[in-house]
């Protein structure tokens, strides 16, 4: 990659260690032109690392505990998991509330009312079974539609629906742009955006959509862009 | 069943076929739901992976109790 290596810098210790003081990621900005590097395990306990969490819920987890996928190579270490901002659950929450309290006013419509009892115990049972697979649906949608950033490669899990998932990865070489998108005042206040990662593999774009932090993200990825140009050099790559 | 010879019959009787299924579809849909989040929680791990899948027997179940309870009460 021409336009992040700089020649100048090989053998210094920012190119064989891209790491630095973890105080830089509270204030960085996408515009900003100094960039540094964030802390990674090797300058000390994970547990410590800002945005590690142990929430298995969480939608921004640095260098996580438990997190595995499948076809993970023995060797390879999960640096991001990624998801959409819990915010924009906000939607389908609501919907789901309005979904649990309708059957209240099913006895307001006259035939309804007019059922004998035992149809309209069964009738309010088919309506939380389908309020039921909807919260179930939503949720595994924003759980399972998880961003991994691994030091070797990027991993987008859609799941599109309940009978339809895909799996996209590119190697961290083969991505040649980043670009951060926030736009809006929900996304500007809450603090996510998508992030577009134009690739050179088969994939040409992978997008991370409503993701916390978009600038943090981007800047890790850079830092394991730098990495693996520096793996390449010194013929460390796997 | 009293109410099948009645005038609203057969309106009751097409709800009850509709109802029922409905039920045997969704008891289906339920099913695949259970096995595609062990698929999913197989493909990714994050240590969440019991509770979803209880959650989604759960609702298996619910759907096989509600299909019970139409057989009955209808």
């Amino acid at each position: 990659m021409p336009d992040i290596f700089d020649s100048n810098n090989i053998g210094s210790k920012d190119v064989e260690k891209p790491v630095i003081n973890s105080k830089n990621i509270s204030s960085q900005n996408g515009a900003q032109g100094k960039t540094k590097s964030l802390k990674t395990p090797e300058d000390n306990n994970r547990h410590t690392l800002p945005g590690h969490s142990h929430n298995p819920l969480t939608a921004f987890n640095y260098y996580p505990d438990k997190t595995k996928f499948v076809n993970q190579d023995s060797e390879e270490k999960i640096v991001l998991v990624l998801r959409r901002h819990p915010i924009t659950n906000i939607n389908w929450i609501l919907i789901a509330f309005v979904m649990f309290i309708t059957p209240s006013f099913f006895t307001l419509i006259s035939p309804f009312d007019a059922l004998p009892g035992g149809f309209q115990l069964v009738l309010n049972l088919v309506w939380y079974l389908i309020t039921t697979a909807f919260i179930l649906e939503e949720f595994l949608n924003w759980f399972f539609n998880v961003n991994i950033i691994t030091d070797e490669r990027i991993i987008e899990v859609d799941f599109v629906n309940l009978l339809y998932r895909e799996i996209t990865d590119a190697n961290i070489d083969q991505i040649q742009d980043v670009t951060v998108e926030v736009s809006g005042g929900p996304r500007t206040f809450f603090g996510y955006g998508n992030v577009l990662i134009q690739t050179a593999a088969e994939i040409p774009k992978i997008t991370f959509d409503a993701v916390p932090k978009p600038d943090m993200v981007a800047r890790i990825i850079r830092d394991l862009r730098l990495e693996e140009e520096q793996e390449k050099l010194e013929g460390r790559v796997r | 069943m009293e109410q099948l010879f009645n005038l609203e019959g057969p309106l009751l009787l097409i709800i009850k076929i509709g109802v029922i299924l409905f039920l045997l579809l969704y008891i289906v849909f339920a099913g695949v739901v259970t096995r595609q989040v062990r698929v999913m929680t197989e493909t990714i791990n994050v240590g969440f992976e019991k509770p979803i899948q209880l959650f989604a027997f759960f609702h298996f179940i619910f759907a096989v109790v509600v299909f019970v309870l139409a057989l009955i009460l209808l």
